[in-house]
């Protein structure tokens, strides 16, 4: 623990992360753009994840709506992504301490490996590859999990500097 | 009365004192559902701005695509604002005095009156002009997205 603690102080306090940290505009900015990268893609995949659930936009066929919205959801976590990056490292040290950091990667690992699932096997077969009226209970569940896991993931993200 | 006295009464009343004296973590159950809110809101306007756009659902008419998301635009705004007002009103001469929150304020004005009015009138239409779908989608990025950014700053400034 205290190697990955002088690791993330190291992050902290480099040029970098010390610019960031002390910036007016440049730390708001990439925290403002974090919130919307992720409005955009986990935001269109709660909206996908109510299509699988079958609560919304039931007349959509559930393969328009993953391809349709592709380009815009792994743009948004490339904004994600990278404004992660810079935000660790201008509080590295910080934010390791909260244990709602780890709890975070923790659900962020449960719903990548649900919608791996989901993209290789069940959208591979043929009620959801051929917009089946009727979807098998599976695409609903990976949806009620991809739903819970996300949300998990916002509520830890907004609760690191709170906890502890 | 002047809005600082209202705003100095409104924090002084049982309601201010009690969010402002609660637990850290009722704040942060309110910032919680506030980004969830916000989330929500954001995902289902770029949803039926790509079918605006003519990028995404050209399968389905415009009215037939908008309308679930834009019940859940209004769902997502309601649960920020109801979250908002309970962190308004715990300091709200504080918030008062922060120039990003009264820019987001203005900005959140505008874009629900844009909500009400042409991207209204545009959402309704089976085949609405290329100009007026081009405005309603611009403007209610650039605003919606303002008020993301101006609200992410106000504990910033």
């Amino acid at each position: 623990m205290s190697l990955i603690l002088e690791l993330a102080q190291g992050l902290q306090y480099s040029a970098l992360g010390v610019a960031l940290a002390e910036s007016a505009y440049a730390f708001p900015l990439i925290e403002a753009l974090h919130l919307i990268g992720l409005s955009v893609s986990v935001g269109l995949i709660f909206l996908i994840d109510l299509r699988l659930i079958g609560v919304f936009l039931k007349h959509v066929p559930v393969t328009d709506l993953l391809h349709q919205t592709r380009p815009l959801v792994l743009g948004g976590f490339a904004v994600v992504f990278v404004t992660g990056v810079l935000l660790f490292w201008s509080e590295a040290a910080t934010v390791i301490v909260s244990p709602a950091f780890p709890v975070k990667f923790l659900f962020i690992a449960i719903a990548g490996l649900n919608a791996l699932y989901f993209e290789f096997r069940i959208a591979k077969r043929p009620p959801v590859a051929e917009n089946h009226a009727v979807l098998p209970a599976s695409v609903r569940t990976a949806g009620l999990v991809s739903l819970a896991s996300w949300s998990a993931v916002i509520v830890a993200g907004r609760l690191i500097p709170y906890l502890p | 009365m002047s809005t600082v006295e209202v705003l100095t009464s409104l924090q002084n009343s049982a309601l201010g004192h009690a969010i402002a004296k609660s637990d850290h973590l009722v704040g942060a159950a309110a910032q919680v559902f506030h980004v969830l809110g916000f989330v929500v809101l954001l995902a289902a306007v770029v949803l039926i701005n790509l079918r605006l756009s003519g990028v995404a659902l050209q399968g389905q008419s415009i009215p037939n695509v908008a309308r679930e998301p834009l019940r859940l635009v209004w769902l997502g705004l309601a649960l920020a604002v109801i979250t908002g007002i309970l962190m308004f009103v715990s300091a709200p001469l504080l918030y008062y005095a922060n120039p990003a929150f009264v820019t987001k304020i203005w900005l959140l004005g505008a874009a629900v009156l844009l909500q009400v009015t042409l991207y209204r009138r545009v959402v309704a239409s089976e085949r609405p002009s290329r100009l007026l779908a081009r405005s309603a989608v611009l403007l209610s990025i650039l605003l919606w997205f303002g008020v993301g950014v101006t609200g992410r700053a106000i504990g910033y400034i």
